[in-house]
């Protein structure tokens, strides 16, 4: 079963290989990013992540799910020393870069729950996936058609952040200024949480960013420098070739 | 060769930030503090050994000894460092690679594909259109 939906902005492919499968299996899901997108989106005046920034909402106000994200963000803040930051100065907060892989992770979970066992779910490029292998390609981060690298996934998620796409979307926390220094950096980690969090995070720190990165718990790491150099850490699962 | 000390006093400025990535964990301090002289020079042959100041950081004193032929550094030697790895046990090394582009055989891609321009070129948009 192979649906694709576009929510939240980006395209959302999911793959349920599992035998009858149908494409009514995968309504949990996308019911729950649509939900997602309606209640965190701060594009939409009338979010919770939107009321929260007008001060409309008190802090014992906000939902059980928004204040989980709020932590989660607080926790990459300090662990990038400020990089990663969803409160810029001069700029509402923005939980986006936090709110994708939790949702799209929970997104999988909401499946898995009901009985689905190999399932592949790509958000905007960044994927969640149960009972592999699965075979993940890394997109080279100068040609759209080709891949960098491919790595075999049984059970976790792959999450990359590069600029060459929307251009210079990722700020670095500490400086207001676009992060550089790298051109994509993918993260290999037990959940999508994790895995995008520690890409996002890290991709914003620029080079330092992919050292930090392989010295997070359970993180492998692949990351290509603005020099055009590929650093990866020795426990990155990369596919054999076929 | 008065040019020769500030380009070194350069270099080890240049490698400070090095130690700073460092956890601040296990710092033992070593007696490697010696109270080094200023920049010395000596010259054997056509090479010309210069050692540069002892610079003091915050993880302890770091000290750099280059051998120039002529203008060139031929090889840079630390006299003194912090006893302090640059990178924790825990900390994978990293290896280096040169990027090479490749097609293979596969399921999904991982990438920056958040616009829907993007994905219509993308090749996770091909294996969506596989039936």
């Amino acid at each position: 079963m192979r649906r694709v939906e576009h929510i939240m902005g980006f395209p959302i492919s999911l793959l349920i290989e599992d035998e009858g499968t149908t494409a009514e299996a995968a309504e949990p899901a996308f019911d729950w990013l649509r939900q997602v997108d309606a209640r965190f989106s701060p594009f939409r005046a009338d979010s919770e992540v939107s009321r929260l920034d007008r001060g409309e909402l008190a802090p014992h106000e906000l939902s059980p799910d928004l204040a989980e994200v709020l932590d989660l963000c607080e926790e990459y803040r300090v662990a990038t020393g400020g990089a990663f930051d969803v409160r810029l100065p001069g700029r509402g907060l923005d939980p986006c870069a936090m709110v994708k892989g939790w949702a799209v992770q929970r997104a999988a979970d909401l499946l898995t729950e009901r009985g689905a066992r190999r399932l592949c779910l790509n958000a905007g490029g960044d994927v969640a996936v149960t009972g592999g292998p699965w075979r993940v390609g890394v997109r080279h981060p100068e040609r759209a058609d080709r891949l960098c690298a491919v790595l075999e996934v049984g059970e976790g998620a792959v999450a990359t952040s590069a600029r060459y796409e929307r251009g210079d979307h990722i700020l670095d926390g500490r400086t207001g200024r676009p992060a550089t220094g790298l051109l994509s950096l993918t993260v290999v980690a037990a959940s999508l949480t994790e895995a995008d969090a520690t890409a996002t995070a890290a991709f914003a720190m620029g080079v330092e960013g992919v050292e930090w990165a392989a010295s997070r718990e359970g993180c492998e790491v692949f990351a290509v420098s603005a020099d055009g150099k590929v650093h990866r850490t020795p426990g990155l699962p990369v596919a054999t070739t076929t | 060769m008065n040019r020769a000390i500030p380009a070194l006093i350069l270099s080890a400025a240049a490698l400070v930030p090095v130690w700073r990535y460092a956890p601040p964990t296990a710092t033992t301090s070593t007696a490697t503090a010696e109270p080094a002289p200023s920049a010395s020079t000596s010259t054997s042959g056509d090479s010309t050994v210069v050692s540069g100041p002892t610079i003091d950081t915050e993880k302890g004193p770091v000290q750099v000894q280059a051998t120039f032929k002529g203008e060139k550094i031929t090889a840079v030697k630390m006299l003194q460092q912090p006893n302090h790895p640059q990178t924790e046990a825990a900390v994978p090394k990293l290896i280096e690679e040169t990027l090479e582009a490749q097609s293979a055989d596969i399921d999904t891609v991982s990438g920056a594909t958040i616009t829907s321009g993007a994905y219509r070129k993308s090749l996770q948009a091909v294996l969506d259109a596989k039936v």
